[in-house]
C-alpha cells in the first residue's frame, strides 16, 4: 500500500460506519490522547504515544476518526458511547472497509495527496489476503498487519514497515512463520531464497532499490503468486529483451502447452542465482537436460550454445589477465581494457540470446566478443611486448652509461687527486 | 689581456689545423677563450665535505632534464580540460617514447625536488651562507620556492582525478590568510572552483612564468657560485688541502653523477611507468586517500592535525602563516645564525624531524571506516 490506510480508520470511525462516507472535518479537541497517555496501560497507551508521531494525526485526524465515539467527552461512558459511533478495536473484517472509507475515495484523497492510488482496496479484494479474509481467515493480513495500527508512517519513510528496504522483512513476519504457513498450505522459506538470490544481492547489498523485492512480483494489495502463464510477463517488466527473446523461442509455445512456468522453469522463483554456462550442460546445475535427453537435437543445441559462450567467456579471461599483466608492468592499457570491456558485453549479448534457443544466434554474437576479445588479447600481448623492449633497451642503456662511468672514473684516476700543496704530505699519490 | 693578443700568443698546432681555425673564429668572435681560461682557472677544494659540492650540479643537470623533456611533452600535450588526460594517455601509449620522455619528467621532477632539498641542507649545516655568500643562498632559497612551484603546477596538468581533487585541497589553503586569502586562492583557481580555468592557469605558471623567473634566478644563483667561489666549512678552514680544477676534474666527477642520475631515470621509467590515472571528473565525489606529492605531504598532514581553533583563531589559518614565516625563515637564515649559538641548527633538526615524522604519517594507509 502506497498511502497508509488509517487515515480511513479514523474517518469512518469517527463518521461512524452507518454514516456516509465523507468524514466530518477533525475536531479541534483529542480528548482520547488526553486520557489514554496517563492511563499506563499497556494496552491502551502505547498506541495512543504512537499516534502522535502518526501521518494521518499531522493531517490533522483524531482517534474518532477510526474509532467513533466522542472525544470531548470526559466521561469513559460518554466518549465511548455506541449511539456515537464508538467500535473500540476494530476486527481484522472491519479494517479494510474502514481504511477504504478514505482510501478509496479519489475527492478526499485528492486533499492530501493527489498522485495518490485510490485502488487499494478493490485491489485487496482481489489478493490472497483479501479473499481468505473474506472467507473468514482472520490470520491474513490486512491494512494494518502490514502497514501498523498507530503510528504510520509514508511508504518512502525508512520507518515504516512497508518502506522498500524492510517490505521483505515484513512480508515474512508471516510467510517465515512455519506453523502460520503450513496452515494454508504454503511455503515457508521465500525470504530465505529470496537472501540467496541475485535480486537480494542487488537490493540489499548493493542498496539497488531498482532490484526486486516481494511486491515487485507478487503486487502489493493485490498480492497473489504470479500465475503460471504471466510468469514471463512479470519476469518481462525489468528483464523486457529476454522476455521478448524468450516469446520469439520455441520454447514459448511447447512451455505453455507442458504448463511449465516461463522463465521460472530454469530460473527458480525466488532462489534466482545467477545464471552460467552450466545450466546448459548436464548434470546437477543442468537446466536442459531435465527435459531433453542426451543426443537429442534439444541437448545437442544446449551443447553448442555451451560450447560457444565457454569459449568466448574463455578467451576474454585469457585476455584479461593478459592485460592486467601489462596494467601491473605500468603499460597504459586504457584502450585494451575498453575492447575488453566491449568482449564482455558481447558476451552478455550472446548469454542473452540463449532464450531465443537458437544456436545460430548466440554463434552470431560470440563470432562479435571473439574478434573483439582477440583484439583486445593482442593489445594485452603488445604491450607486454612492447615491457620487454623497454627493459631490454634499459639494459642496452644502462650497460653503455656503465661503460661510460667506467671510462671517466679511470680518467679521473689516471688524473690524480689534484696538486699537493705544502704541508699536507699525506695523500700523495704517485703519477700513473 | 687583449684577445688581438691572446690570438698571436696561442697559435694551433699545425696537425690541428682545421680545428685552429674554428677556434679562432669563436675566440674572435664569441670570446671563447676567455670562457676556457675562466673555467681552467676555476678550483674546487678537496676536503672530507667535498661530496656535497656535486648537489649543486646534479641540481642543475636534473633541471636541464626537466626543461628537454618539458619541451618535448609540450609538443603533444593540449591544456584543456577536454583534451589535457586524452594527450598525456597518447604520449604513453601512442607517440614513441612518449612513456619514457613522460616517465623522465615526472621521476625526474621527484628527483629534482629531492636534490634541491638536500642541497639546501647541505649548504644549511655547512653553513656556506655565510658572508659574502648570503645572497647565494637567498637566491638557492628562491630556487626552492619555484621548483616547489613547478611541481604543485604540472601535478595538475595531466587532469587525473587524483591531481585534480589535490589541487582543490592545495588552492584551499591560500584561502585561509584572512583578508586577501580568497582572492588569491581565486587568482590561483582562475574562479571559484578547480575547472579547465585553472588547468589553463597552472599550464602557463608551468611552462612560461615559472621558467622566465627561474632562468633570471638561476642565472644569478650561478653567477654568484662563479663570483664567490666554493665555499669551505669552518671545520677546514684555514687548513692546507688539495684543489682540482672544476674543468675537468670535478666536471668529470659531476658526469659520473649524471649519468648515475640518468641510469636511475631510465630504470624507473622502465619498471615503473609513471601512472596517468582515471581522467577528473568534477562532478565525482572525492576519492579516498587524496594527498599531494610527498614534498607537499608534511604540511598536508600538520593542517590536518591542527584543532579548528587556537585563541580563538582559526587552526588552519595559524598554520599557513606558520608556513609562511618557516619559508620566510629560510630566506633570511644568514641573518637569523647567530655566530656561536647552535639555535638555528637545533630548529632546523626539530622543524626536519617534525616533517620526516608527519610525512610518514601521510604516508600510512587510511584505516577503512568498519563497523564498530
Amino acid at each position: 500500500m502506497r498511502y497508509p490506510f488509517f487515515a480511513v480508520l479514523f474517518l469512518a470511525a469517527a463518521a461512524g460506519l452507518a454514516q456516509p462516507a465523507r468524514p466530518a472535518p477533525p475536531p479541534a479537541v483529542n480528548g482520547c490522547i488526553e486520557c489514554h497517555t496517563v492511563l499506563d496501560d499497556p494496552r491502551i497507551t502505547p498506541p495512543a504515544k504512537l499516534f502522535a508521531d502518526d501521518v494521518h494525526a499531522k493531517a490533522g485526524f483524531t482517534c474518532v476518526f477510526c474509532h467513533g465515539g466522542d472525544a470531548r467527552q470526559e466521561s469513559q461512558e460518554d466518549a465511548h458511547d455506541p449511539k456515537k459511533g464508538f467500535i473500540g478495536k476494530p476486527r481484522p473484517q472491519q479494517i479494510p472497509q474502514l481504511c477504504g472509507k478514505c482510501h478509496s475515495d479519489p475527492a478526499l484523497m485528492k486533499q492530501y495527496d493527489p498522485s495518490q492510488r485510490v485502488d487499494q482496496l478493490s485491489e485487496y479484494q482481489t489478493s490472497g489476503h483479501g479473499k481468505a479474509l473474506a472467507r473468514g481467515d482472520q490470520t491474513v493480513a490486512q491494512c494494518a498487519s502490514c502497514h501498523g495500527a498507530h503510528g504510520i508512517q509514508p511508504v518512502k519513510d525508512s520507518r515504516s514497515p512497508v518502506s522498500p528496504t524492510k517490505v521483505a522483512q515484513t512480508c515474512n513476519h508471516c510467510h517465515g512463520d512455519a506453523a502460520l504457513m503450513a496452515a494454508h498450505k504454503l511455503p515457508s522459506d521465500p525470504y530465505a531464497k529470496w537472501s540467496r538470490s541475485v535480486h537480494y544481492r542487488a537490493r540489499v547489498e548493493r542498496a539497488d532499490l531498482s532490484a526486486p523485492t516481494c511486491n515487485s512480483c507478487h503486487g502489493n494489495h493485490g498480492a497473489a503468486p504470479p500465475q503460471v502463464g504471466s510468469v514471463t510477463n512479470v519476469c518481462g517488466t525489468c528483464h523486457v529483451t529476454f522476455a521478448d527473446q524468450f516469446k520469439l523461442s520455441p520454447h514459448w509455445e511447447a512451455f505453455k502447452e507442458l504448463g511449465l512456468p516461463g522463465c521460472v522453469t530454469c530460473h527458480e522463483n525466488h532462489e534466482i542465482v545467477k545464471p552460467s554456462e552450466a545450466f546448459l550442460a548436464e548434470g546437477d546445475q543442468g537446466k536442459c537436460s531435465s527435459c531433453h535427453e542426451a543426443g537429442s537435437p534439444g541437448a545437442r543445441a544446449a551443447a553448442a550454445m555451451r560450447t560457444d559462450l565457454v569459449g568466448l567467456d574463455g578467451e576474454i579471461q585469457q585476455a584479461s589477465r593478459l592485460v592486467d599483466r601489462a596494467t601491473e608492468a605500468g603499460m597504459e592499457v586504457s584502450k585494451v581494457r575498453f575492447d575488453l570491456v566491449a568482449a564482455s558485453n558481447a558476451l552478455t549479448k550472446a548469454r542473452s540470446q540463449i532464450h531465443l534457443f537458437r544456436p545460430s544466434a548466440v554463434h552470431e554474437a560470440v563470432a562479435e566478443g571473439l574478434k573483439v576479445a582477440r583484439k583486445a588479447a593482442a593489445g594485452g600481448q603488445a604491450r607486454l611486448k612492447e615491457r620487454d623492449f623497454r627493459q631490454r633497451g634499459l639494459f642496452v642503456s644502462l650497460g653503455l652509461i656503465l661503460l661510460t662511468i667506467v671510462a671517466l672514473v679511470v680518467k679521473i684516476r689516471e688524473r690524480g687527486p689534484g696538486p699537493e700543496e705544502p704541508g699536507d704530505p699525506g695523500n700523495r699519490r704517485e703519477p700513473s | 689581456m687583449s684577445g688581438a693578443k691572446r690570438s698571436s700568443s696561442s697559435v694551433p698546432e699545425p696537425s690541428a689545423a682545421g680545428e685552429s681555425r674554428l677556434r679562432a673564429w669563436a675566440r674572435d668572435r664569441l670570446g671563447w677563450d676567455d670562457l676556457a681560461h675562466m673555467a681552467e682557472k676555476k678550483r674546487v677544494p678537496v676536503h672530507r665535505y667535498t661530496l656535497f659540492y656535486y648537489l649543486g650540479g646534479m641540481a642543475l643537470f636534473l633541471f636541464l632534464v626537466q626543461v628537454a623533456t618539458g619541451i618535448l611533452l609540450l609538443l603533444y600535450y593540449r591544456p584543456s580540460s577536454a583534451e589535457a588526460f586524452e594527450s598525456v594517455q597518447y604520449v604513453m601509449a601512442d607517440v614513441p617514447f612518449g612513456w619514457l620522455i613522460r616517465s623522465i619528467h615526472s621521476w625526474g621532477a621527484n628527483l629534482f625536488v629531492g636534490v634541491v632539498f638536500a642541497h639546501l641542507i647541505s649548504v644549511f649545516f655547512l653553513k656556506a651562507y655565510r658572508a659574502p655568500r648570503e645572497m647565494t643562498w637567498v637566491s638557492g632559497g628562491v630556487l626552492l620556492f619555484l621548483a616547489l612551484g613547478f611541481g604543485f603546477s604540472g601535478y595538475l596538468l595531466p587532469w587525473n582525478t587524483l591531481a585534480f581533487f589535490a589541487t582543490k585541497v592545495g588552492t584551499d589553503v591560500p584561502a585561509q590568510i584572512p583578508g586577501i586569502g580568497h582572492l588569491l586562492s581565486r587568482i590561483l583557481r582562475g574562479g571559484s572552483d578547480v575547472t579547465g580555468a585553472t588547468l589553463s592557469r597552472f599550464y602557463g605558471i608551468h611552462v612560461a612564468i615559472l621558467p622566465a623567473i627561474t632562468t633570471l634566478i638561476l642565472g644569478a644563483h650561478l653567477l654568484l657560485v662563479q663570483r664567490h667561489g666554493m665555499s669551505v666549512p669552518r671545520s677546514v678552514e684555514g687548513k692546507t688541502r688539495r684543489t682540482i680544477s672544476f674543468v675537468p676534474d670535478f666536471l668529470m666527477r659531476d658526469m659520473v653523477g649524471w649519468l648515475a642520475a640518468v641510469g636511475l631515470l631510465a630504470a624507473l621509467a622502465a619498471f615503473f611507468p609513471w601512472e596517468l590515472g582515471v581522467k577528473a571528473d568534477p562532478f565525482a565525489p572525492a576519492p579516498a586517500g587524496i594527498r599531494p606529492e610527498w614534498y607537499f605531504l608534511w604540511m598536508f598532514q600538520g593542517l590536518k592535525y591542527l584543532p579548528s581553533k587556537i585563541a580563538g583563531i582559526p587552526g588552519e589559518t595559524l598554520g599557513v602563516f606558520f608556513f609562511g614565516a618557516l619559508a620566510a625563515a629560510v630566506v633570511a637564515v644568514p641573518w637569523l645564525d647567530r655566530r656561536g649559538k647552535r639555535g638555528i641548527a637545533v630548529a632546523a633538526i626539530v622543524i626536519l624531524a617534525l616533517a620526516a615524522v608527519l610525512t610518514v604519517l601521510a604516508l600510512l594507509p587510511v584505516p577503512s571506516a568498519g563497523p564498530k
